[in-house]
């Protein structure tokens, strides 16, 4: 497959002058807007799916049955099912079922809602395993000592766990930069939709080479914080 | 106990979270349909990767393209705003009939799918072609035994090679291939031709003059056409009012030599049939 791209890349590049730096910039000057609509959806998604993630977790571990089996069976669709059809339930969902008309706007909405209740199960079940992982004695210990429930969860479960579930959630946020992509299904233009809609007009497939490049970037950086906050984590060794 | 009523008064915050989002989505879908109503915004949904039919400028940026220009023509002289929605091409129907597009104006085949939607009169008169490799020896429909073709997925090509309308003759062509591939899009359709993973791309004719032109000289046209069809203005099922505003003003532009105007920056005047 390689072999094959590179000359087709070649004979994209000598074209019609697609080769120049003044061309590579243009294409990033077009992507930015889409840039900016990943960066947004990325944060956002971000910003809800975390904390939401960790009541579906306590929903998930609660000590009533019906609670979780509710928060079984959430994680098992959010999981269970893909991504796009659950983008296109939450977008046209409303006015297929309540008949309530949607407006442009709402892409944007949906785009983020659809984003964080898929990302949430995925955080929920992380946080579950980092939880977990922390020995019963220490709750035992705790319990010794007198404190509350709330207290040993704040003050000595939570910081443990946390430490304990940043390579997954790195993992999570990593695939989370590249699924933003999957947004075109409700018409949300992010950066790999204007990707794709360049190169059908320049007839070359370099725009989704730049946009890949963003990708890597992107992930480069958040692989760098994530490390760094891992070491300052790490506090026992 | 605190776990408990923690838990509890999570439980409660997202129950009382979800009207709110709903409540949220509800007003605004308020102000979207007074818009419909008073016809001051027409939302043309399209697909940006169908140059010359709506696709993104490499210049400037913007979305342009012939049906775009036509639109943009038509809401310049009833007073509209126009807003171009570029669309996932397999969400059309969902888009459509759920109100956040006015109308599909984007190359848009009529036949096969002639009680799908309240139609304008044909504009334009497209036929299916076949694209090869320059120096492919495939010369005619009957060299395509044996070989590898390639379709867009959802397109009047596969509808015109094995749908339910497609001819005797088309269906026993389309069983003579080595294989029918179903490609997403036109540029990986093409892309797939030049690597040589497929040996031909059925396509319309507009989206294939210009990427023969455009690909400079690496394809070339069969002589043989697969099909022909007309394409329209696509409105949901009994929007009539709508429809016959919108085709009234094209008729009238198509009077006056704007249609012709345009079509000519598109090199599309000799697939034009309004008016005929």
């Amino acid at each position: 497959m390689a072999a094959l791209l590179v000359p087709s890349l070649l004979t994209s590049c000598s074209l019609d002058d697609k080769s120049g730096l003044g061309w590579f910039f243009g294409v990033i000057l077009q992507l930015s807007e889409g840039m900016w609509a990943s960066l947004v959806l990325f944060v956002l998604t971000l910003l809800f799916s975390m904390p939401l993630g960790l009541l579906v977790c306590f929903a998930r571990r609660s000590r009533f049955k019906v609670v979780e089996l509710i928060a079984k069976f959430y994680i098992s669709i959010m999981r269970g099912t893909p991504l796009m059809l659950q983008l296109l339930v939450v977008y046209f969902g409303p006015y297929f079922v309540f008949k309530v008309a949607l407006s442009t706007e709402y892409r944007f909405y949906a785009a983020i809602i659809g984003f964080a209740l898929n990302y949430a199960a995925y955080f929920a079940e992380i946080y579950r395993s980092g939880i977990e992982a922390v020995p019963k004695g220490q709750y035992e210990a705790a319990h010794v000592l007198g404190y509350t429930k709330a207290q040993t969860f704040m003050k000595i479960v939570f910081p443990q766990m946390v430490r304990h579930i940043l390579p997954p959630v790195t993992n999570e946020v990593i695939t989370l930069v590249k699924d933003t992509s999957l947004a075109f299904a409700i018409a949300f233009v992010e950066m790999f939709t204007l990707a794709k809609q360049i190169s059908a007009t320049e007839s070359t497939i370099m725009p989704l080479f730049v946009a890949g490049l963003f990708y890597y970037i992107f992930n480069l950086v958040v692989s760098y914080a994530m490390g760094l906050l891992e070491k300052k984590m790490n506090y026992y060794s | 106990m605190k776990k408990t009523l923690a838990l509890l008064l999570a439980v409660a915050m997202i129950i009382t979270a979800v009207p709110f989002v709903f409540s949220g989505c509800g007003s605004s879908d308020k102000s979207g349909s007074k818009a419909d109503t008073a016809t001051t915004t027409l939302t043309v949904g399209f697909d940006a990767e169908f140059p010359p039919y709506g696709y993104k400028d490499e210049k400037t940026g913007e979305y342009k393209g012939f049906d775009l220009d036509l639109a943009a023509e038509v809401c310049k002289r009833n007073n509209w705003e126009l807003k171009k929605q570029p669309i996932d091409w397999d969400s059309k129907d969902m888009e459509l009939n759920s109100g956040t597009i006015d109308c599909i104006w984007n190359g848009f085949t009529i036949n096969g799918r002639e009680d799908d939607y309240t139609w304008s009169v044909p504009y334009i008169d497209n036929s299916q072609v076949v694209v090869v490799g320059k120096s492919s020896d495939i010369k005619s429909l009957a060299d395509l035994k044996g070989k590898t073709v390639a379709v867009q997925s959802d397109s009047s090509a596969l509808a015109a090679l094995t749908g339910d309308d497609a001819t005797k003759e088309n269906k026993k062509l389309a069983a003579s291939f080595k294989e029918l591939q179903q490609i997403p899009n036109y540029e990986t359709a093409l892309l797939n031709l030049e690597s040589g993973a497929v040996d031909a791309v059925c396509m319309d004719i507009g989206v294939a003059n210009y990427k023969v032109e455009a690909s400079k000289d690496k394809f070339r046209l069969l002589d043989d056409q697969i099909s022909s069809e007309q394409y329209g203005i696509g409105f949901k099922k009994g929007n009539t009012e709508l429809k016959d505003k919108v085709e009234k003003t094209l008729l009238e532009m198509s009077k006056d030599g704007t249609v012709e105007k345009i079509a000519k920056e598109y090199k599309l005047e000799d697939a034009l049939c309004l008016g005929k």
